[in-house]
């Protein structure tokens, strides 16, 4: 076992800033490429006519996840050394649909949008203001909803673990979920009549 | 700020100096910006550009008398004993850089005013007349020639001294090296480019400038890499201090926002600028402006922290 | 290499969405390798918040538990992972962008709004936004992506219902977009 670096003190932690600055340029790099600094090309999933958004992120769940595989199977990566944010199953679904709304009115994520500030995306600029103020009031008002952010707390647990499967049969499962996914994206795009992809806005 | 002495063995200095905060660093940066700009003024006078009606430098002198007083202002926020600034002109020490910086900081400023006064805007020109007839007597070849020479000489003499003014501190291992002059020399440089850059309105001028500042923050590029292998060569207090950015406390902000953001990216934008591959923009020279600020408080910041004591 | 002097004014189409995605999931594997941890954008926005209000109203900042933790040490709040991953963000997607000439200040919008209301939802949304990844302890890149690789449980249960709620939503907000 060799990885996770910075678990194994190949770098401390001051250095995995350095390391975080990288893999950030890296991410702005692919999420502009894929076009995700562009509300309306994020938004145009929820209104079926452009897929994008469902196939790069199952695109890149499955390649983070075949790699994570591969690399713990070969015992290069420590697989119980790389954090898993724990589950509470009740403000996870709750905190998902709400955020899931926010996206369809706002146009971003937290990360999109910064690639869209960046690129010069005035919209994305008034939601990041957005994003402060209503962290804000959480953090004001977070006496009266510790109760639900707090509730039915499970630890830290994988798809797997809690089924009681093996872990190649679901990322197995997944793969082919995905591959099935990217068929019916495509199938749903072309009956879609217009089959408008969303092209980069020109000035 | 109370007196150091250059000495080690002072109730300031040992172990951690924490007596400079903002306006040390700001100063410096402003400081090596106007040397830059001097610099720059100095080529454009001699290769004789000052015929051009859109000539940079007719901009750069008066951005830079106005740069330095606000550096000035904050070097002065920054004394202790405020009223007694003029006995620093009551005296010469050779071996005192604040000595040698006050005398340069007092020949700066007619020189920028003498560059200034080749192209003064029309309006002063109207206004008061004294100002067109001194126009018209500094620009003869050999007045244009001696402005030049005075901005070239007084520029390097300048950003050099805001290094030295750190190096001389012995007391400070990461700050006692002697290629601190050159990096903030080149990276006053690299910033006054920068700022040409983006202010040109002469296609050949932006271009000319964009590419120099390219070579400029190669060169810095190079200078840091040296400055680290002369700490890291040297003795157990400055490998110490060098420790402090490759992997200690500093090291994020001096890898991610001196180097990362402050230079190796605004170098690629601008590589790509002066290729023709995407459009000039101001986002690299303000990249670059913010990095050679950001290098100015890491290097205070991370000098003030590296000691001999405990070593 | 030929050199041409004129810069085209089109901006480029965007990458084939497969290849990006690999793209992204590389970068996200690398971080798994580096610092056995994932992507993430939402806990940065927090790290902002808690030193911003530091700085303004410190006693007040420490006594809100939820963001009390991130000032706990000596260290700046801004000395964070994600932050520092942020900064990178911006850059990458800057130069990015400007490669592909897609970066010019514009508004983002349907034919049928104006400016102004589609700012104001902007900004509406982004509240919303934030307040559903305080809940579920991380946003579409912190949950839905890195969870998702790593068969999170939790985090296919938020992803599942951020589709859920953006597909519920999305009639009553079709006037900003198309």
């Amino acid at each position: 076992m060799m990885a996770p670096f910075l678990k194994y003190g190949v770098f401390g932690s001051e250095t995995s800033l350095v390391v975080a600055f990288l893999l950030g340029i890296g991410f702005g790099f692919a999420l502009e490429r894929a076009g995700f600094g562009s509300a309306r090309k994020l938004v145009s999933q929820f209104y079926l006519d452009d897929l994008a958004v469902f196939k790069v992120m199952f695109t890149a769940i499955v390649t983070a996840m075949l790699g994570v595989t591969y690399l713990s199977w070969i015992g290069f990566l420590n697989l119980s050394l790389v954090y898993l944010v724990p589950t509470n199953l009740l403000p996870q679904i709750v905190g998902g649909l709400v955020l899931g709304a926010g996206f369809v009115i706002g146009g971003y994520c937290p990360g999109t949008a910064l690639a869209a500030t960046a690129t010069g995306r005035v919209d994305a600029l008034t939601y990041g203001a957005g994003l402060y103020v209503g962290t804000l009031l959480f953090a004001e008002a977070y006496p009266l909803v510790k109760g639900l952010h707090t509730a039915t707390p499970m630890g830290q647990t994988t798809i797997p673990q809690y089924f009681n499967l093996p872990y190649g049969l679901v990322v197995f499962a997944v793969v082919l979920m995905a591959l099935g996914g990217f068929a019916g994206a495509g199938w749903v795009e072309k009956k879609m009549a217009t089959q408008r992809t969303i092209e980069p806005t020109a000035s | 700020m109370r007196e150091l002495v250059l000495t080690r063995h002072n109730d300031l200095i040992d172990p951690l100096v924490r007596v400079w905060g903002w306006e040390i660093p700001v100063y410096l940066f402003l400081g090596g910006w106007v040397a830059g700009m001097m610099i720059l003024v100095g080529y454009f006078l001699l290769r004789g550009r000052n015929r051009e009606d859109t000539c940079v430098c007719s901009v750069l002198p008066g951005t830079s008398f106005v740069l330095l007083s606000l550096g000035m202002g904050a070097l002065f926020l920054d004394l202790e004993h405020k009223l007694y600034v003029w006995r620093l002109y009551t005296t010469f020490e050779v071996t005192s850089p604040m000595s040698w910086g006050a005398w340069i900081l007092l020949l700066v400023y007619p020189a920028l005013a003498a560059a200034f006064a080749l192209r003064p805007p029309g309006i002063l020109r109207d206004l008061f007349p004294a100002v067109d007839r001194l126009s018209r007597r500094l620009d003869t070849p050999v007045g244009v020639r001696g402005i030049a020479a005075a901005n070239l000489v007084l520029g390097i003499a300048l950003g050099i001294y805001t290094g030295i003014l750190l190096s001389a501190l012995g007391a400070r291992p990461f700050w006692n090296s002697a290629i601190l002059g050159p990096l903030f020399l080149v990276s006053g440089l690299s910033s006054a480019a920068a700022f040409g850059h983006m202010v040109a309105r002469h296609q050949e001028e932006r271009e000319l400038l964009a590419r120099s500042d390219n070579v400029f923050l190669a060169i810095e590029l190079f200078v840091v890499a040296l400055f680290l292998v002369g700490l890291l060569s040297s003795s157990q207090a400055h490998v110490a201090a060098a420790r402090l950015v490759l992997g200690g406390p500093f090291t994020a902000p001096f890898w991610v926002l001196v180097v990362g953001a402050g230079i190796v990216i605004p170098l690629m934008i601008q590589l790509l600028a002066v290729t023709h591959r995407i459009a000039h923009t101001p986002v690299g020279p303000l990249l670059v402006m913010a990095g050679g600020l950001a290098l100015r408080f890491v290097i205070v910041a991370v000098g003030q922290v590296s000691h001999w004591a405990k070593v | 290499m030929v050199s041409n002097t004129h810069v085209s004014r089109a901006p480029a189409p965007y990458s084939n969405p497969y290849l990006a995605g690999i793209g992204l999931g590389l970068v996200l594997l690398a971080a798994f390798v580096f610092v056995g941890r994932g992507l993430g954008a939402s806990g940065g926005v927090s790290a902002v918040v808690a030193s911003g209000l530091h700085a303004v109203a410190p006693e007040h900042a420490h006594r809100l538990e939820w963001l009390s933790g991130r000032l706990a040490g000596d260290a700046s709040p801004l000395k964070e992972w994600l932050v520092f991953e942020g900064m990178g963000v911006v850059l990458g997607a800057l130069l990015s962008g400007l490669l592909a000439r897609r970066a010019m200040v514009v508004v983002e919008k349907g034919p049928r709004v104006s400016r102004r209301a589609r700012l104001l939802m902007a900004f509406f949304g982004g509240s919303l936004m934030a307040v559903g990844a305080a809940f579920a302890g991380g946003c579409t890149s912190g949950q839905a992506l890195t969870g998702g690789a790593l068969l999170n449980l939790g985090s296919w249960a938020f992803m599942l219902m951020v589709f859920a709620g953006a597909y519920a939503v999305a009639t009553f907000v079709k006037w900003q977009w198309r």
